[in-house]
């Protein structure tokens, strides 16, 4: 039995201040919603918390999607976060399963490596990145962010996956290699379906990771053509001092984060436990 | 397909069998490596091969075309240090660090205490809600905060001037000196639910017993806190604390450069901000390199440093 803190009036308090957190927590969630239906009148001249007036405009949605392009930018971060997680994930799973289960020459210093580079600064590979992207003509491509976050999701992966493949029973494999399933059908037909949680955990917190990610995107990305959400709504937010589209530039947030919101939703339980797990050293 | 194993070979089997340990030595080697190889390549190109070539670039007075690269050893690092807004970087870095560390560890440490200890039926559903900051893009949370310190149309201003006669205008993001207070609400509202959880976990891997028995011995809720609880979740709280740290000085970047840009007049400058200027609106490559080795340095410092101050007996649990 839980013993818990029974003193009413220390339970109110705290109740009082949980509530007023989980407030601060989705009031700006509300307000980005019910802002993005206003005009800049409403803006200028209603308070920031009025309610937006009838008709809600939903145009404003319809006009950041062709004007402001976003139908362009939602199907880049789409690709790019998909392609970048998949791969991540793959090539993060090999190492890992390896590193687990295999004793050989190196093993240790390699974990070693993945694991120390985690102390490493990313942006202090930022400029030379920049520059060997450009030499391999990767710059303002979608082939290029994906190859720099799958690199830059790895290490992660495979410091939770290590641990993932550790915990599985050893027998399942054994009992795989009798029947003649050979390495690779060993990993690929038993083990990867084992390991699903541990991989769903580590490839949900990789989408939400890549799909927010602003600094690699906008150093590596300066054609229009190529921006993925997050860089647009830098270059639209710096955009704002000479062009006030406040409605506009709400909804242009609202595309972002729904999809963050919707994943989280669904697999609140798996970011948890991935979390979780990168945190136990 | 050959086995990996086998069962023990008979007599005739065995010839044949020595001739496949050979090769079955081969499929694993081949197994490992293929494994081991594009996941490592793939790794150092991207990863491993940049960070080093930093390191160089940053003896290099270097404007981004070939023919301009000159060798110079540690000018850039001297005329870093001469700089005066790199040591207003530093400071304002630290001054985020330090205002993380506090105000992320005592608002997470207090709301994973309230959703384990006290029994509250909507203990999970607080949880989830905490959580959703760390998941939206901290380019929108900037952009959010902006509005709220908006001048003309902005939360705050509009709140203030409910209570006063004239309309408020102050320009939140615009003070000469201390508009990096400014950003601390925001860094410290985005970071909480992440190391929320972790301190959760941490507080449910206690036994229940500890705390009935210091029940029963009579000590009350806030000793148990201070004698079971912080001891225990010391271990994850130092954990966090150095993740705070790192997590800061190399990723500050993106919450300055949205609401301020380093500005007004470079006080808001971060390393990050700095480097990024310096590289990709300036074309100081190798001065912005060696920006990105000092980021290095200081934060292995700090770590050494922190892991030092918060060196104390760590409880084991039994």
């Amino acid at each position: 039995m839980n013993q818990g803190i029974k003193n009413p009036i220390a339970k109110i308090i705290f109740l009082a201040i949980l509530l007023l957190w989980s407030v601060s927590v989705i009031y700006p969630l509300i307000w980005t919603l019910l802002d993005s239906l206003k005009d800049n009148q409403q803006f200028f001249f209603n308070k920031p918390w009025a309610l937006p007036n009838f008709p809600l405009l939903w145009e404003n949605y319809s006009y950041v999607w062709e004007k402001y392009h976003f139908d362009k930018y939602f199907v880049n971060s789409l690709l790019v976060t998909g392609g970048a997680t998949l791969l991540g994930l793959l090539l993060a799973a090999m190492t890992a399963y390896v590193l687990a289960r295999f004793k050989f020459k190196g093993s240790g210093a390699i974990y070693g490596l993945y694991i120390s580079s985690m102390m490493v600064p990313f942006i202090l590979a930022l400029i030379p990145l920049f520059f060997l992207l450009n030499s391999l003509h990767l710059t303002n491509t979608k082939i290029g962010l994906i190859l720099v976050y799958t690199s830059s999701v790895l290490a992660f992966g495979i410091f939770v996956l290590v641990g993932f493949f550790k915990g599985l029973p050893k027998e399942l494999e054994e009992a795989a290699n009798i029947d003649g399933a050979g390495y690779y059908g060993t990993f690929f037909r038993v083990m990867l379906p084992l390991s699903q949680p541990g991989l769903i955990a580590v490839g949900i917190i990789n989408v939400l990771n890549i799909w927010n990610e602003y600094i690699v995107g906008t150093v590596l990305v300066s054609d229009p053509e190529q921006y993925t959400l997050p860089i647009e709504i830098g270059v639209m937010q710096a955009e704002m001092q000479y062009r006030t589209e406040w409605g506009p530039l709400f909804a242009a947030l609202m595309f972002t984060i729904v999809p963050v919101l919707i994943l989280y939703i669904i697999f609140q339980r798996q970011i948890a436990s991935g979390i979780t797990a990168g945190a136990v050293k | 397909m050959a086995r990996a194993t086998g069962h023990p070979p008979n007599l005739h089997e065995r010839k044949v069998n020595v001739m496949n340990s050979g090769s079955a030595k081969l499929q694993r080697t081949v197994f490992i490596a293929s494994f081991i190889v594009p996941t490592l390549l793939f790794f150092s190109v991207f990863t491993i091969y940049p960070t080093i070539k930093a390191l160089y670039f940053s003896f290099f007075d270097w404007s981004g075309m070939s023919q301009t690269k000159d060798f110079i050893g540690f000018d850039n690092y001297i005329e870093m240090f001469k700089d005066p807004i790199i040591w207003r970087a530093i400071g304002n870095d630290y001054f985020l660090v330090l205002g993380k560390i506090i105000g992320i560890m005592a608002l997470a440490t207090f709301f994973a205490v309230a959703l384990t200890r006290f029994n509250f039926k909507l203990a999970g559903f607080f949880r989830s809600i905490f959580f959703i900051p760390n998941v939206i893009s901290v380019v929108v949370i900037g952009v959010l905060w902006n509005f709220i310190y908006n001048p003309q149309i902005g939360f705050l201003n509009s709140f203030l001037s409910l209570f006063t006669k004239d309309q408020v205008t102050i320009t939140w993001l615009g003070f000469a000196d201390h508009t990096i207070w400014m950003l601390l609400p925001p860094a410290i509202w985005a970071g909480i639910g992440f190391y929320m959880l972790l301190l959760i976990a941490a507080i449910q891997n206690i036994p229940e017993s500890y705390y009935e028995a210091a029940s029963l011995e009579g000590s009350g809720q806030w000793r148990q806190f201070w004698t079971i609880t912080l001891p225990l979740i010391w271990e994850q709280m130092k954990v966090s604390i150095l993740n705070i740290m790192m997590t800061t000085l190399n990723g500050s970047f993106v919450i300055v450069w949205i609401m301020t840009e380093g500005g007004p007049d470079n006080s808001t400058q971060v390393m990050g901000t700095y480097l990024y200027q310096m590289a990709f609106r300036q074309y100081h490559f190798g001065f912005a390199s060696a920006i990105g080795v000092l980021i290095l340095v200081l934060s292995l410092l700090t770590t050494v440093v922190l892991q030092r101050l918060m060196r104390q007996e760590t409880v084991e649990l039994g």
